[in-house]
């Protein structure tokens, strides 16, 4: 059996315990470790993009016992696509967060490897209360994330985090509860095949938890009318740590693929396509949503953390449509806007540092340090993030208003796309020429130097908004045909056909 | 049988509703403590009420249905954890604003926004 | 190749112009000049290929599955734009080194302007629509930036964010359509959507579509409505408004007209929308134009009606009337842009716009008066000038409309009415600005002609003119028809470019408009006095207002729901479930399976009434906060009794010793909290928080009640027969957890551990002071550490620890195992600290809870490392049978090491955590009761 697709978890998962006896190294040592653990993760990755892209899929039974019965990491396209995201963002984040921010207590650089063991947990299982357990693992950890850096202003956005997701992990067990309770299975491969034959009240048992599983990811991903906590928590977490959890809302996006894909997807019989009706709508509002709140924002954090918002609702538009076109679109939408505004998040805490007391703030202020290198990022940012030409943003753009068909969805998901993106150009530019335009005389206090690592880490992150137009076909190539992968089940179900090791075939 | 037991499940998940949605931290806490003990039962109760049937090989000729207990024991667990997180959570709200409502300062928004502002600069 | 090379180089420039910013502006402006001076080197060889209508097509591959390709194309028309893009932009080079004062950031602006040629080229070279868009937006972009140029000046900067909303929101527009186009045709290549006209009009997407690309046209073009940007774009640098906002990006909008129009014009809508939005602006300009004091605000508004006229004839959609408005998108470009240079000029040499002030400027500077009295004139309309020759072919073509009834006289009468005003402005710049009496009070005084270079681009453009005017067949005459020829996709009609056409109706108009225009000059002051009692709108004002509007509807909206109410937050999510579910199991009522139901035992009746009696009480008096915990832990014991009750030891065992350490924590809790809940929800909100939880209460009764009734099979039997074979182990449960489902295990440690490195962290700097004493003003026992409690909890540790061994031995086969043994052993340690109190137990127990942790993680992950040694996946478990001493004949599976594991995570986690809060306050007991001084 092919070991390396432990090696996601299993490298933070020991790069975290070799953390924890490190309680008292020297920092130096400490970040050099937990940064090598990231790269070994990211080349893992990568190693696995290259398995996943010849189109099979890889099996991983732990103990050795045969699917539906012991638990199976899955690897498909999809899964290496996500965790890639995950890696490279990561990367950018932890060399961000040696600028300084893992200071302050010694548990960040434990609590962020434990978090991408969580996440990259999520992506591989093919298992749904496992699922569940690494949705623990990575919300406990980002728990102890968003607290990180001290000062009194996260407590409450945090405290509403917390309590909202322990409900939402509480409905997840309710509805895990139900649908094992009629299908009596756990494997989502296997749920895929008994959901089929579900008839009578039982089906009914069975769409309650769907429909109550589709609120928990939804609560994940930050879809109307369940997004209110994201704004206020991301803007006041330390700056790597909201830029990491820019794929947090994209795991929820991820589950939603996957689960209702996979189990409730157009084979699914009686419960096919559960919920989606629910989602177009409920996305489109979301988008608007999101501007509206971009409109208000009055500092560059709060600005891009409704970005965040205003991404969900274009990347779970296309989704709910489901059509290969539109799939394939909104994972190319979604590789591009994770890392953007990731970066943008990054920016906002470079211009805060330059600023003294204005901060990231959209006010007049005396002129920034550093103002062309931090305005040139913003712009190359917002752009992606507007979906201005010529950056991935737009192409992304594109790709999703093309694969609609005409009709009124189409009107819809047009109108509001492009009206929002009309909105954003507005905000945007307010907000940039007040912060990088409109100076007032006068020096500035606390002077803060721009540090190498920091500015790099930034750059990076903004400037892959370049690299996926350079790479922009075989991105594409790689989405489409992951897009098939999903929109055909059987051969996912296949893996319960796996031998084991030992077994002769 | 069946029907009381979902009658106690249901209470469960009531009282924990109610005391979560109430606005200072520690009947939150007791609500999300109710609820877990509801869906604890709940998920237990997947494997069906059988008495006397429990899964040791050899303490009786047929036995219930394990896997919902093993969930169940992982799901305790974790909400032992959660449970301790968020309460811990609490205490240091309660240290930041003295006062332990969930929103901080008696959930006075406005003026906690600007507090936000003041303190919320990147590290 | 050349044709790529001519849109990028620009953009090379941009990168390396600024280097030479040190070398001084002379400097910085050769090295800017250099890209244009190559693309035109690389253009001229191509002219023959396009003189007679020829294409030249250079196309690369670069995004497909988009429909985007690096496809360039030459033709006369995209030539001509390209000539005049090229030309203009070096004499702007060239004045812009003479008008940029030196301590102005030169590389900036050059590199600006290199981006902006380089996008605009991009615009009239692209021979793919999806291409064209993205430089499109592009031009709106470094518009953006070149008029936020002085972003110190206020104006400026609001003048660069209504252009970039206008034009980048109509590129929007834009996109949209050229996707319906692509759509209908089925692919964004020029060629084939020009061969595709009729296809395109043909279709039922073609009135939207066709919609959508001329709001793009009209917003860049600065048509009427939208032609507010382009006086305010007036804030840039005057080189950036004679290149930009004159001579070439509002071009764009009508270059796209022409690019577009055998693939869109020749329908009813498109005569209609493009024909009256051109008249309107062609008329609204030159009214406004007239009565605008600042010299560039009076050329601003002479520029949008001009644009206004090559739209309008854009419209008429005769062959004849595209031949004009190519022919007078050249004049435009030259006379106007010398102009603006002009202005530039009086600008610098005076220092104000004001035309009220600058007057008899032609004493100080003849040489530039004469200059600008000739562009002038060619923008009036002057015989053997430029301007003349088209607006003569405006004017025969008005009269070629065949409008039905009086509306025909519409045109005409609009043309000429026009014409009076651009005679009046006209006339209005020349004679105030250089006749008109002495200047009053200029700021710089006396003023004088600029440096020499700094007019020889006005004298080529001024010199342009005339050519043209006189010989205009020799001097543009093939250029025109090249250009023609590509922009009516064939078919040239026939077009004389001779300087007079003989005495006939146009000629008539012209001089119509010349004594109007005069006559109106002289009676100005009547109209002015008229005008004034219009109030005039500042167009930015409203801009402004309307952003503000929107920026402060939007914090309130905002405000309003994201109100930082958890409540609120909470109350929606609960609802959304309810929502959700509401439909399937309304569908399920009261439905009781096949099963039926079981008969029910008192003691179990007993049970359940208890618990239900103390959820209840939990719920009503919570707000005595000592009390509800002790409800609560009652219902956490019933739930316990619940779980042997129903055949599950181990989950028994293990509520209790959670519900046992989560006591403690909550009491822990309790004694730095409040120790009641004061009163604060009203009535109403109680009301409906507790409808949600009925219905909440309800729903899950209602499945819980039609699951356990009904049958099923569940993969679970293969756990049962498996679980001695494979995992050698007779508790089920516990081979589930270490062996089936050792993964699942894995997280939930490891879920452990980072809690309570999280509650470790969070605490690590925070202090909090318990209050005096409880709700009743009792204070707390002065009694720190119990006698009878430290007499009992030694020998209880002992007791405990083996307890918990035997506990974890056995669990692989009997009701037990590394987790519950942890919470015991956890328990005893705790009762430890609170009998002899932190540091005493702390100094004697020794271990870092953090090591502990992590060596249990540690062996956890062994124990399913080890498994690849022997190619099998991780947590592969063997076993082996050894005999123990007392123990007697004992099976060792490698799942103990793994349980081992969570043992020592649990014991760890458990007490990091409890331990952190243990140490919150520096003091056992406080003696000052108020806790706020902590925040």
């Amino acid at each position: 059996m092919n070991h390396w697709l432990t090696a996601p978890i299993l490298i933070p998962l020991i790069g975290a315990i070799v953390q924890t006896f490190m309680g008292y190294a020297p920092i130096s040592l400490r970040r050099t470790l937990a940064v090598a653990t990231t790269l070994l993760l990211l080349a893992s990755t990568l190693v696995l993009l290259a398995m996943a892209d010849d189109g099979s899929y890889r099996v991983y039974a732990f103990g050795n016992w045969q699917p539906p019965f012991g638990i199976v990491l899955v690897l498909d396209r999809l899964a290496a696509l996500m965790l890639v995201i995950t890696s490279i963002l990561a990367l950018f984040c932890h060399l961000f967060s040696l600028g300084g921010s893992d200071e302050g207590n010694r548990q960040f650089h434990t609590l962020f490897l434990f978090q991408l063991m969580g996440l990259n947990i999520a992506f591989l299982t093919g298992d749904l209360f496992n699922l569940f357990v690494a949705f623990e693992v990575l919300l406990i950890a980002s728990y102890g994330l968003l607290m990180h850096g001290g000062g009194t202003v996260r407590t409450v956005p945090g405290l509403h985090y917390v309590v909202l997701n322990l409900i939402g992990s509480a409905v997840f067990l309710i509805s895990v509860g139900m649908i094992y309770s009629v299908t009596g299975t756990l494997n989502m491969a296997d749920l895929a095949v008994k959901v089929r034959e579900v008839s009578g009240e039982n089906l009914q048992i069975v769409k309650a938890g769907g429909m109550m599983l589709l609120v928990v990811f939804a609560l994940k991903a930050a879809l109307l009318p369940l997004c209110f906590w994201l704004p206020k928590a991301y803007a006041t977490a330390t700056a790597p740590v909201a830029a990491l959890f820019a794929v947090m809302t994209k795991v929820g996006v991820y589950a939603i693929i996957r689960v209702y894909l996979l189990i409730f997807g157009d084979a699914a019989g009686p419960v096919a396509n559960l919920g989606m009706d629910w989602v177009f709508p409920l996305a489109l509002i979301t988008l608007a949503m999101g501007v509206i709140g971009a409109l208000g924002a009055d500092n560059f954090r709060s600005l891009f953390a409704w970005q965040v918002i205003i991404s969900v609702g274009t990347l779970l538009a296309p989704i709910a449509l489901g059509s290969s076109a539109s799939l394939s679109a909104a994972l190319f939408y979604m590789i591009s806007t994770t890392w953007t505004v990731a970066g943008l998040f990054l920016v906002a805490d470079l211009v805060a540092s330059q600023r003294g007391t204005a901060l990231d703030r959209i006010v007049t202020a005396p002129k920034m340090r550093h103002r062309t290198f931090l305005s040139v990022l913003y712009l190359l940012g917002v752009l992606a993030a507007a979906g201005l030409p010529p950056l991935s943003g737009f192409l992304g753009k594109v790709l999703i208003l093309n694969s609609v068909e005409p009709g009124p969805q189409m009107a819809w998901l047009w109108s509001v796309l492009l009206v929002g993106s009309f909105l954003s150009l507005i905000v945007y530019s307010r907000a940039g020429s007040i912060v990088f335009w409109r100076t007032v005389d006068g020096h500035l206090e606390k002077p803060e130097s721009l540090k190498r690592v920091t500015s790099l880490a930034a750059t990076g992150l903004i400037a892959m908004s370049i690299v996926i137009v350079a790479l922009a076909s075989p991105i594409n190539r790689y989405t489409e045909a992951t897009a098939d992968q999903l929109l055909n089940p059987e051969s996912y179900i296949q893996i319960l056909d796996t031998t084991m090791v030992g077994e002769d075939t | 049988m069946e029907l009381m037991y979902a009658l106690v499940i249901g209470t469960l998940t009531a009282t924990g509703v109610y005391l979560l949605l109430r606005g200072r931290t520690f009947p939150v806490v007791l609500g999300l403590t109710m609820l877990s003990y509801g869906v604890n039962l709940f998920l237990f109760s997947t494997g069906r009420l059988v008495a006397g049937q429990q899964p040791i090989i050899g303490s009786s000729d047929t036995y219930t249905d394990p896997l919902p207990q093993a969930l169940v024991l992982t799901a305790i667990v974790i909400g032992f954890a959660m449970t301790a997180f968020v309460v811990v959570m609490s205490l240091r709200s309660l240290a930041d604003h003295g006062d332990d409502h969930v929103d901080g300062s008696q959930g006075d928004d406005s003026q906690a926004e600007n507090k936000h502002r003041k303190e919320g600069s990147g590290q | 190749m050349s044709l790529p090379l001519v849109v990028f180089l620009p953009f090379l420039g941009a990168l390396f112009a600024p280097l030479f910013a040190q070398g001084g502006r002379t400097a910085i402006a050769i090295a800017s000049s250099v890209p244009a001076l190559i693309a035109l080197a690389a253009l001229f060889p191509l002219w023959p290929e396009v003189a007679d209508g020829g294409i030249v097509l250079q196309s690369y591959e670069w995004l497909p599955f988009i429909g985007i390709s690096f496809s360039f194309r030459l033709d006369g028309l995209a030539l001509l734009f390209a000539l005049l893009i090229l030309i203009i932009g070096l004499l702007i080079i060239l004045y812009a080194r003479y008008y940029l004062k030196p301590g102005e950031n030169v590389g900036k602006f050059y590199g600006l302007l290199l981006c902006f040629k380089g996008s605009m080229l991009g615009i009239v070279l692209s021979g793919n629509l999806l291409l064209m868009l993205i430089f499109w937006e592009l031009t709106s972009i470094t518009s953006f930036l070149l008029i936020g140029f002085w972003s110190h000046k206020k104006d400026a900067r609001r003048g660069a964010r209504m252009a970039l909303a206008v034009t980048g929101g109509g590129g929007l527009a834009l996109l949209a359509g050229i996707l319906m186009i692509g759509n209908i045709v089925g692919s964004f290549e020029l060629d084939d959507v020009l061969a595709a006209g009729d296809q395109i009009k043909a279709h039922s997407l073609y009135p939207i579509a066709l919609t959508l690309v001329l709001l793009g046209a009209f917003t860049k073009s600065a048509q009427f409505p939208f032609h507010f940007w382009l006086p305010h774009a007036m804030q840039a640098p005057t080189p950036v408004s004679a290149y930009l906002h004159s001579a070439t990006m509002v071009k764009a909008g009508v270059f796209l007209m022409a690019r577009l129009y055998p693939a869109l014009a020749g329908t009813e809508q498109w005569f209609y929308m493009v024909s009256f939005t051109g008249m309107a602006t062609l008329l609204i300009g030159a009214y406004v134009a007239m009565f605008k004091h600042d010299l560039k605000g009076l050329l601003a508004y002479s520029t949008v009606s001009h644009l206004g006229l090559i739209t309008l004839l854009f419209g008429m959609g005769t062959k004849l009337a595209a031949v004009a408005a190519v022919f007078h998108v050249i004049n435009h470009a030259t006379f106007k842009a010398s102009l603006f240079m002009a202005a530039g000029i009086i600008d610098h040499e005076t220092g104000t716009r004001d035309m009220r002030k600058i007057n008899g400027l032609l004493r100080y500077m003849p040489h530039t008066a004469t200059l600008a009295m000739v562009a002038a004139s060619a923008m009036a309309g002057v015989p053997l000038l430029n301007g003349f020759l088209s607006k003569e072919m405006f004017f025969a073509e008005s009269l070629q409309l065949n409008l039905p009834g009086w509306v025909a006289w519409l045109p005409p009468v609009i043309a000429t009415l026009a014409g009076i005003f651009s005679v009046a402005y006209s006339a209005r710049f020349v004679h105030d600005v250089f006749f008109n009496g002495k200047p009053i009070n200029l700021p710089i005084y006396p003023p004088h002609e600029p440096p020499r270079y700094m007019k020889i681009p006005v004298e080529i453009l001024v010199l342009a003119c005339i050519m043209v005017g006189m010989f205009p067949a020799f001097s543009v005459g093939p250029l025109l028809y090249s250009a023609s020829f590509a922009t009516l996709g064939g078919e040239v009609p026939e077009f004389e470019l001779t300087i007079l056409h003989g005495f006939n109706l146009p000629l008539l108009m012209s001089v119509m408009a010349f004594v109007g225009g005069l006559l109106m000059y002289s009676q100005r002051q009547k109209f002015f006095d008229f005008h004034a009692r219009f109030k005039e709108i500042d167009e930015k004002a409203v801009f402004e207002s309307i952003v503000h509007g929107l920026v402060d509807k939007a914090q309130r909206l905002t405000a309003a729901i994201e109100n930082g109410s958890l409540q609120r937050y909470a109350v929606l999510l609960v609802v959304s479930v309810i929502a959700v579910a509401a439909l399937p199991i309304l569908n399920l009522g009261l439905f009781v399976g096949d099963n039926g139901l079981t008969p029910v035992d008192w003691p179990t009746a007993l049970l359940a009434a208890v618990l239900i009696l103390c959820a209840i009480g939990t719920a009503t008096v919570h707000r005595e906060r000592f009390t509800a915990l002790v409800l609560i832990s009652v219902v956490g014991l019933v739930v316990a009794l619940t779980f042997a009750r129903f055949s599950a030891p181990d989950l028994a065992m293990t509520q209790l010793s959670v519900e046992v350490v989560t006591i403690v924590l909550l009491m822990l809790a309790m004694y730095y909290m409040p120790s009641w809940t004061p009163k604060e929800s009203a009535g109403g909100r109680r009301a409906r928080d507790i409808l949600i939880a009925l219905i909440a209460g309800t729903g899950m009764t209602l499945i819980t009640l039609a699951m356990l009734t009904s049958p099923f099979n569940s993969i679970s039997d293969f756990f049962l027969e498996n679980s001695k074979p494979g995992g050698g182990g007779y508790n089920v449960v516990n081979v589930i957890l270490v062996d089936f489902r050792g993964f699942d295990t894995l997280g939930e440690i490891a879920v452990l551990a980072i809690a309570a490195l999280g509650i470790y962290a969070m605490l690590k700097n925070t202090t909090l002071t318990p209050p005096a004493g409880d709700a009743k003003g009792h204070a707390w026992s002065r009694d720190a550490y119990p006698l009878m409690l430290q007499q009992l909890a030694r020998p209880m540790l002992a007791l405990a620890l083996m307890v918990s061994a035997y506990i974890f031995l056995r669990g692989h086969n009997l009701p037990g195992g590394g987790f519950i043994a942890g919470l015991i052993t956890a328990v005893a340690l705790l009762i430890q600290y609170l009998a002899n109190g932190m540091t005493w137990t702390q100094d004697r127990i020794g271990i870092k809870y953090h090591n502990l942790m992590g060596l249990g993680l540690m062996f956890a992950t062994i124990a399913g490392v080890g498994s690849f040694a022997f190619g099998y996946p991780f947590l592969t478990s063997t076993f082996a049978y050894i005999t123990w001493p007392v123990v007697g004949k004992f099976e060792v599976a490698s799942a103990l090491v793994f349980d081992l594991g969570v043992y020592l995570t649990v014991i760890g986690a458990t007490l990091l955590a409890l331990v952190s809060i243990g140490r919150l306050t520096p003091m056992p007991h406080p003696a000052i009761p108020d806790p706020r001084e902590n925040s």
